[in-house]
């Protein structure tokens, strides 16, 4: 066939008509519609889980039996409490403080559930240092215990300094860099939270590359079946060249699928510009959460370049998996090999993303099928070199080129073979035999 | 300038499609491909085509390899309809003519006629899907011929469809020959055939057992029928006991026989006025296209034409 030569206009043509029949088709529309509802939804989540957290407040019973505490001892407490949680908006810690008071009092509201947690604040005699004892059904490595044991610690600091003649106050005044293990606003505990961010966002990208080749990509493969069973395809095959439809249908799904990833996209922005107003009416209190963290221009260059290529290249694979059935129903089992490559794929950035300079992980990130996965882990993690990502696109474009003439010719066999699903033996034979 | 198959041979796995297939259509001819499900119509019609490379064999027409021939060359109709059927009618053509290279704003303009001269003008608009299945043809009908191609191949273009539909669309036939163009399509009925075509080629089991000029074929075989009939002799018994003279079949109100090669038909007519029959009616044919598809596919035709023998169960 005469395909090289003039793959356009007519892969243009059949592009439109793909994008436009899908675009167009009611799956489509409601999919979109569900998918950018639920993609504002999950934007909303952090103020969800605000408010959700507004109800479920720890409170804690203090019972001083030490003397001579600092002065400020019950408000700092409560701040350090409250100041080291994620969110800043509500109270999470409510504090009762009992001067000198009763512990079987408090022991009996521990029992009966009023609070969820007693600390006993003594002196030791011999050192001087105050001593705690926290009593609590919480979780011993929960987040609400954790913060009160580094209140008390805190606590315990402040006092040694009062009793020292100064005051973490007077420490911070004098520019002293304060105690990072305690501070609300010091330096490690931002680091981690960034970490953080970047694996959600690294995953998140992933994720979204994994959901944007299985969908798009069976799109193709129900296109190219479709229209083998309705027999379009005996009149398209007059009409043009294998290679013409074949460019035609990655570039029309795919734009498809971009369209449906741009409203999604759209909803997602929307929601976060959303998410501050929201809060305010919903929380009463601003929002400090951090979305966007470690989202750089280079990632999401990175994210396109490796979205679009894996596309492409699965989708060549779609296409030529499609043509070997007649039957819309019989799509999913004819793409499932393609969809072990791609969940191998996935499962092994999502572990990658765990161990991101292993060497398998490396090769791995070079290797066409999983590029679009692996490079994509390594490059938001931000651990790679710009000559190892061009070297990894490359090969993807060797690896598409590849791609195209087997689809190809699979594709121009396949379309042929009508009547039960046809094997891979029956198609490899038939594309020797044709063209 | 003709259409020119050469030796043209196409294997599937153990299927012998094409076996050395070589004929030569002149270019303005009604050609029909004739013979039994299977025989390699379809193969054939692919093959010229270019949608399936033969193993060996070249296809010309003037001249030129098909392989280097542009699409817009071909009008093809396939024999598995098909159109898109969540899309306009409207659409889809101007989509098929585009692909074929013609304009879009002439597309549409051809488009619009043809569905006027099919008196279907208001399905431009309607998707597919809503048509009847006659319509569907005329549609496929005119996606074929949109991008005035030289040469329309049509896999049984007449079957499914009722007389009036049918009707129609030899019309349009007729009209495609007018305008100049070479006519190939392929159909197991034999009335169509003669009605049509000029040249035909029987097809069986990727051979082609006779081929040519529809006459010539009808007068391969060197036999020929007689139509008798006589006053007061329904049964004319004596017809069968002279040489050369077999009763194929005993019409209503005439006995028809075949006359073998080497006999002349006119001894019938001389052994009547012997006999002093009062003859009423006395005609000499060729035999039907179907005798002939017969008499060279017949073997593997009855098979396919009669039940097969009831299981008695004990």
């Amino acid at each position: 066939m005469n395909g090289w030569r003039n793959l356009f206009p007519n892969a243009w043509y059949v592009a439109e008509r793909e994008y436009r029949s899908r675009a167009t088709s009611r799956s489509f529309l409601i999919g979109t519609v569900i998918l950018a509802a639920i993609a504002f939804a999950a934007t909303q989540l952090p103020v969800l889980i605000d408010v959700a957290e507004g109800t479920s407040r720890t409170r804690v019973a203090v019972v001083v039996r030490a003397d001579n505490m600092p002065s400020d001892s019950q408000a700092a407490m409560t701040a350090t409490l409250n100041g080291q949680t994620n969110s800043s908006t509500h109270q999470a810690f409510v504090l009762s403080w009992y001067q000198g008071g009763d512990a079987a009092a408090a022991q009996k509201s521990l029992e009966d559930g009023k609070v969820d947690a007693l600390l006993l604040v003594d002196r030791d005699p011999a050192s001087q240092n105050l001593s705690f004892t926290l009593r609590t059904n919480l979780a011993s490595d929960g987040q609400p215990v954790n913060v009160i044991t580094n209140a008390a610690t805190y606590l315990a600091l402040d006092d040694g300094l009062a009793r020292a003649g100064t005051s973490i106050g007077a420490l911070q005044r004098t520019k002293v860099t304060v105690l990072p293990v305690l501070g609300s606003s010091a330096g490690p505990v931002n680091s981690i939270s960034r970490e953080v961010s970047t694996n959600l966002l690294s995953t998140g990208l992933i994720v979204l590359i994994f959901m944007a080749i299985i969908t798009y990509g069976t799109w193709v493969a129900m296109s190219v079946a479709e229209e083998k069973g309705s027999r379009v395809m005996e009149l398209m095959l007059n009409a043009t060249t294998p290679l013409q439809m074949l460019a035609g249908k990655v570039i029309g799904n795919g734009a498809a699928g971009l369209t449906q990833y741009g409203i999604i996209l759209g909803a997602v922005i929307v929601g976060l510009l959303a998410q501050g107003p929201i809060h305010r009416a919903v929380v009463s209190g601003s929002s400090t959460s951090d979305s966007f963290g470690g989202l750089s221009v280079p990632v999401l260059g990175a994210f396109v370049v490796l979205f679009v290529l894996g596309f492409v290249l699965y989708s060549l694979l779609y296409a030529a998996l499609g043509s070997m059935v007649s039957r819309l129903e019989d799509v999913q089992s004819a793409t499932s090999p393609l969809m072990m490559l791609i969940m191998i794929g996935y499962f092994m950035s999502i572990f990658g993303l765990q161990a991101i300079d292993e060497t398998w992980v490396r090769i791995a990130s070079f290797v066409p099928f999983f590029s679009p996965y692996l490079m994509l882990a390594r490059v938001s993690v931000g651990h790679v070199e710009v000559w190892e990502f061009g070297l990894a696109v490359i090969f993807l474009l060797v690896a598409i080129a590849i791609a195209l003439v087997v689809a190809a010719r699979i594709y121009s066999a396949g379309v042929l073979l009508y009547g039960q699903r046809v094997g891979f033996r029956q198609i490899l034979r038939a594309a020797r035999v044709s063209r | 300038m003709a259409l020119v198959i050469d030796s043209v041979s196409k294997r599937f796995g153990e299927v012998q499609a094409l076996d050395n297939v070589s004929l030569e259509i002149q270019p303005g001819e009604v050609f029909g491909f004739l013979g039994a499900n299977g025989a390699g119509k379809t193969t054939a019609m692919r093959v010229v085509l270019d949608i399936l490379r033969p193993d060996s064999g070249t296809v010309t027409w003037g001249g030129r390899s098909n392989t280097e021939l542009p699409h817009e060359t071909w009008g093809y109709l396939p024999e598995e309809r098909g159109l898109y059927a969540k899309m306009k009618v409207l659409d889809q053509l101007v989509f098929f003519a585009k692909l074929h290279g013609v304009k879009p704003k002439a597309a549409e303009r051809e488009t619009r006629d043809w569905l006027d001269r099919f008196r279907i003008p208001e399905y431009a608009d309607r998707r597919a899907e809503q048509l009847s299945k006659g319509n569907q043809q005329k549609i496929q009908f005119i996606a074929a011929i949109l991008h005035d191609p030289q040469v329309l191949l049509m896999d049984e273009p007449f079957t499914g469809l009722d007389p009036i539909n049918a009707a129609l669309l030899k019309e349009a036939f007729l009209e495609m020959k007018n305008r100049g163009k070479t006519l190939i399509f392929s159909t197991h009925q034999m009335e169509t055939v003669e009605e049509l075509c000029e040249a035909i080629a029987i097809l069986d089991r990727g051979r082609i057992v006779v081929g040519g000029n529809l006459r010539d074929v009808r007068r391969s075989s060197g036999r020929q029928v007689v139509r008798l009939a006589v006053e007061g002799d329904p049964e004319i018994d004596w017809l069968a006991t002279l040489d050369g003279v077999r009763v194929t079949r005993r019409g209503q109100d005439y006995v028809e026989a075949e006359v073998a090669k080497g006999f002349d038909p006119e001894l019938v007519l001389q052994a009547a006025l012997t006999r002093r029959c009062k003859i009423l009616r006395f005609e000499i044919a060729d035999p039907s296209l179907e005798e002939i598809f017969i008499e060279h596919v017949g073997q593997m035709d009855t098979s396919e034409r009669t039940l097969a023998p009831r299981a008695v169960h004990a």
